[in-house]
C-alpha cells in the first residue's frame, strides 16, 4: 500500500536531486532551473488523491528543508497546485504525454510566480530581480518541455516495477 | 449511492483545514521535520561532491609528469612569497599585541581557519547560497564569516550535522558594514543584483558625498570591524557607480563583485576562538 505514494515520492526526489546538481553547474553562468510543476503533475493526473497528494506534500517538505523559505511554503504551494490539477483532470486526456507536458508547464509557471511573490517581499532591487527570475523561468520551462515525457515514462515504469496498477488507481480516484 | 467522505466532497475545504492544521502545528515539530528532511538529503549532496572531487583527481592524474613538475615549480614560487608574508604578518601581530597592552585597548577577535569544500551551489534569482561539507562536526557556529582567496564569501546561516549553509554576499538577505578603501567612514553593502548570464553585483548605500567612483575609476569596498562579524579590511568588491540618493545626504551605487563567487569549490570558515 505504501508503494503507491513511496514510489512517486522517490522518483520526484531523484529528479529534484539531479536538477540540484544541474543547478550547481549552471551557477557560474547565471542560470537556475525550477521544476516544481513537473514534480506534481504526474501524481495529480494519474494517481489517486491520497497517494498523489502524499507524494506531492512530502516532496514539498523535502524542498522546503533545503531552501531558505518559510518551512511549509513549497508544501502549501504544491498542495494547492495538486488539488487544482486533480479537480480538472477528468475533463482532459490526462494519459496523453502532450497534455501532461502542457499541464506541467502551466503548473510550473504558476508555482514559479507564487514562489517569487513569497520571496521577493524585502528585495532591495525587485525590478532587477524580476529580470533574472523571468530568465530562470524561461530556462526552466524549456527544460520541462524537453524532459517531461521522459519523467512521466520513468514514473510509470517505476510504478509498474513496484506492481502498482495505474488502472486501479484511476478506478478509485480517492 | 454511497455518500462521499468530507475530503472527497469538498477537497478545497479539506485543503483549508490542512493549511490551518499546518499553521497551528507546534514549532518544535516543524523544526524536527525540517532537520529530518535536510539530513535525509545531505548524503546525496555530499556524495555528489565527493564524486566531483574524484573526477578532478582523475583529470589531474591524466596530466603528464612535465606538466605536474611545472605546476609544482610555480607553486613553489607562490609558496615562497606567502612564507615571507606570513613572517611579516606574525611580526605585525606581535606589534599589535604590544601596542594593545601598552594602550590598554581591547583585542580584535581571533579566528580558527576551517577550510571546507563546497558541496552544492544554489544561486537563483530568489536566493544565493552554498552548502559546504563541514558543519557541527567541525565546530562551525551559526553566523561565522566565510572567506576565500578573493575576499568575503558570506556568512553561515544554518549548521547541520556535517554540512552548513552559507548565505553569499550576492544574496539580498546579506547586509554588511563596510568602508571604502582609504576612508574610515562606514557605508552599508547589500547583495541582490543578480542579472541573468552575467556576474552578480551588489548595492552600496550611505556613501559620503565627497567620494567618487565610476567604472573607469573604481574604489575597493572592504569590510568594516563595526559589523562585528568580519575582520576589517577584507575585500567585498569594487564600487563602480555612485549617484546621489533621494535624500541628497549620501550617495548610493553599485558594487562589482568577483565572478569567482559563483564558481567556488573551496572556502574558509573563520571560527571565532573566543565567542562572546
Amino acid at each position: 500500500m505504501h508503494r503507491r505514494w513511496l514510489i512517486p515520492f522517490a522518483t520526484m526526489l531523484l529528479l529534484w536531486s539531479l536538477v540540484m546538481q544541474l543547478n550547481h553547474y549552471l551557477a557560474p553562468h547565471g542560470a537556475y532551473l525550477f521544476i516544481g510543476g513537473l514534480l506534481v503533475t504526474f501524481g495529480a493526473l494519474r494517481l489517486g488523491l491520497r497517494n498523489g497528494l502524499a507524494a506531492s506534500l512530502l516532496t514539498g517538505l523535502a524542498i522546503d528543508a533545503v531552501e531558505p523559505v518559510p518551512f511549509g511554503t513549497h508544501l502549501l504551494l504544491f498542495a494547492v497546485m495538486h488539488l487544482v490539477i486533480f479537480r480538472i483532470r477528468t475533463r482532459f486526456p490526462r494519459e496523453e504525454p502532450i497534455f501532461g507536458v502542457v499541464v506541467a508547464l502551466l503548473a510550473n509557471l504558476a508555482l514559479f510566480l507564487g514562489l517569487s511573490f513569497v520571496t521577493l517581499g524585502d528585495h532591495p532591487a525587485a525590478g532587477a530581480a524580476w529580470l533574472r527570475i523571468f530568465a530562470d523561468l524561461g530556462w526552466s520551462q524549456l527544460f520541462i518541455a524537453l524532459t517531461a515525457p521522459w519523467f512521466f515514462a520513468l514514473q510509470e515504469r517505476a510504478l509498474g516495477l513496484g506492481r502498482v496498477d495505474l488502472a486501479e488507481e484511476n478506478r478509485h480516484p480517492f | 449511492m454511497p455518500s462521499k467522505r468530507f475530503d472527497q466532497a469538498k477537497p478545497f475545504a479539506a485543503l483549508g483545514i490542512v493549511v490551518l492544521a499546518w499553521l497551528l502545528l507546534p514549532v518544535v515539530v516543524k523544526s524536527f521535520l525540517r532537520v529530518s528532511f535536510f539530513e535525509m538529503q545531505a548524503p546525496i549532496q555530499a556524495a555528489a561532491s565527493y564524486v566531483r572531487d574524484l573526477q578532478e583527481y582523475w583529470t589531474e592524474r591524466a596530466h603528464s609528469k612535465n606538466e605536474l613538475i611545472q605546476a609544482g615549480n610555480e607553486l613553489r614560487h607562490v609558496y615562497a612569497g606567502y612564507e615571507f608574508q606570513v613572517q611579516q604578518a606574525d611580526a605585525l601581530r606581535a606589534e599589535i599585541a604590544r601596542l594593545e597592552e601598552l594602550l590598554r585597548l581591547p583585542s580584535n577577535p581571533d579566528f580558527r581557519f576551517e577550510p571546507a569544500r563546497v558541496a552544492r551551489r544554489d544561486l537563483s534569482g530568489w536566493w544565493q547560497q552554498l552548502v559546504i561539507r563541514k558543519g557541527a562536526n567541525f565546530g562551525i557556529p551559526v553566523g561565522a564569516p566565510v572567506v576565500y582567496s578573493g575576499g568575503v564569501v558570506g556568512r553561515v546561516r544554518e549548521v547541520h550535522a556535517y554540512t552548513a549553509v552559507v548565505d553569499l554576499i550576492t544574496s539580498p538577505s546579506v547586509r554588511l558594514a563596510a568602508t571604502i578603501e582609504d576612508d574610515s567612514r562606514p557605508v552599508s553593502y547589500q547583495g541582490g543584483l543578480n542579472p541573468p548570464l552575467a556576474p552578480a553585483r551588489g548595492l552600496v548605500e550611505f556613501v559620503p558625498p565627497d567620494i567618487f567612483a565610476s567604472a573607469t575609476t573604481p574604489k575597493r569596498l572592504v569590510t568594516s570591524s563595526l559589523g562585528g562579524v568580519f575582520p576589517a579590511g577584507l575585500t567585498i568588491g569594487s564600487v563602480t557607480r555612485l549617484e546621489a540618493s533621494t535624500d541628497g545626504l549620501f550617495k548610493s551605487g553599485e558594487v562589482s563583485l568577483d565572478p569567482r563567487l559563483s564558481e567556488l569549490t573551496e572556502v574558509t570558515v573563520l571560527v571565532p576562538l573566543h565567542p562572546d
